[in-house]
């Protein structure tokens, strides 16, 4: 397929985000693992050493550890923008596991598509966009023909 | 910021503007460039070939461009009405005498892009022959375009003094017989 045909969007951050103050975009972490299966060792491991120092280390994020028997391990992001973002973690060790989440919660939340343009500015032009009349002499009255004119 | 709106603010770079041609005296094809160019909207900054960008151009005086050389009788427009035994050729000349306006319309035509967006352009160029504009078309003009060529003075219009003053190289003796 082409580029064109591929979901699009202009660069942009949410709300001005960082112009002033800095809000982190992920309000709410899901972690969803098995207490017994094999796959989900690494999001024990993670669990035991990490998350407790995320969870301080992030305080406008809620963080819930929720064991479901027999589940796939996932990790559920939820952004103030709406969105949800699920990451998929069986057999990843508990690094691993850290780096995603260091991802997910830098993230705005914002699709993770192709961008139009890799620059945005606020302010396209400071002296005024081209228009028909610039750098053109002004001409009092009506152009006439030079017979007219006499 | 950008509270206000900005797509406001480039309403008038799309604006289309009427530029005015007087033809008289000129060579038709210096005419043509000039309208083609503007029509396709090729003197704009903005200019994109798939952006409808042309502006309109209003030719007068058709009537009066002057081809140089011996084009009037050479130059030969060939036609085919699509019938057996239809391929029509013309001389400039006689097809100046049946439609004033033809001459200029055709060389702008082959000039521009053979696109589909060439009607639209040809539908933006006003020919008339004589400089009687309609006051409508008057009222739209923004900008006369400098003509190509200076205009030459025609012997009936220099006064009586400039010719008396023309230097003479040689005075015909008062029996000298004029061919």
């Amino acid at each position: 397929m082409t580029s064109r045909g591929t979901p699009s969007r202009f660069l942009q951050s949410v709300l001005h985000n960082g112009v002033g103050r800095y809000v982190p975009q992920l309000k709410r972490l899901s972690v969803l693992f098995c207490r017994h299966g094999p796959s989900s060792a690494g999001v024990r491991a993670f669990i035991e050493e990490g998350v407790v120092d995320y969870a301080k280390t992030n305080p406008g994020t809620v963080v819930y550890v929720s064991p479901q028997p027999g589940t796939i391990p996932t990790i559920v992001a939820e952004y103030l923008n709406g969105s949800v973002r699920e990451e998929t973690v069986t057999s990843r060790t508990s690094k691993e596991i850290s780096d995603l989440i260091t991802k997910l919660s830098s993230q705005s939340g914002l699709d993770v598509i192709r961008l139009r343009k890799p620059f945005h500015t606020d302010s396209p032009s400071i002296q005024g966009y081209w228009q028909p009349f610039t750098n053109r002499p002004a001409c009092p009255g009506p152009i006439r023909p030079p017979a007219l004119e006499a | 910021m950008s509270n206000f709106s900005r797509s406001a603010q480039q309403w008038a770079t799309f604006a289309r503007s009427w530029f005015l041609i007087d033809a008289k005296m000129q060579p038709p094809g210096k005419v043509a460039t000039m309208c083609s160019i503007r029509l396709q909207g090729k003197h704009k900054p903005i200019y994109h070939a798939m952006s409808d960008c042309g502006d309109h151009v209003v030719v007068m005086n058709t009537r009066h461009i002057a081809f140089s050389g011996n084009k009037w009788e050479q130059k030969v427009y060939s036609s085919h009405t699509g019938y057996p035994g239809g391929f029509k050729q013309v001389t400039a000349a006689q097809l100046h005498l049946k439609d004033p306006k033809s001459v200029v319309k055709l060389a702008v035509y082959g000039m521009l892009p053979r696109s589909l967006l060439r009607p639209n352009m040809m539908q933006r160029l006003h020919l008339f022959a004589e400089d009687e504009l309609p006051e409508d078309i008057l009222a739209n003009l923004t900008e006369e375009l400098p003509q190509p060529r200076d205009v030459p003075r025609t012997l009936s219009e220099y006064t009586q003094e400039e010719k008396d003053a023309f230097p003479r190289l040689w005075t015909p003796p008062s029996d000298y017989k004029m061919k």
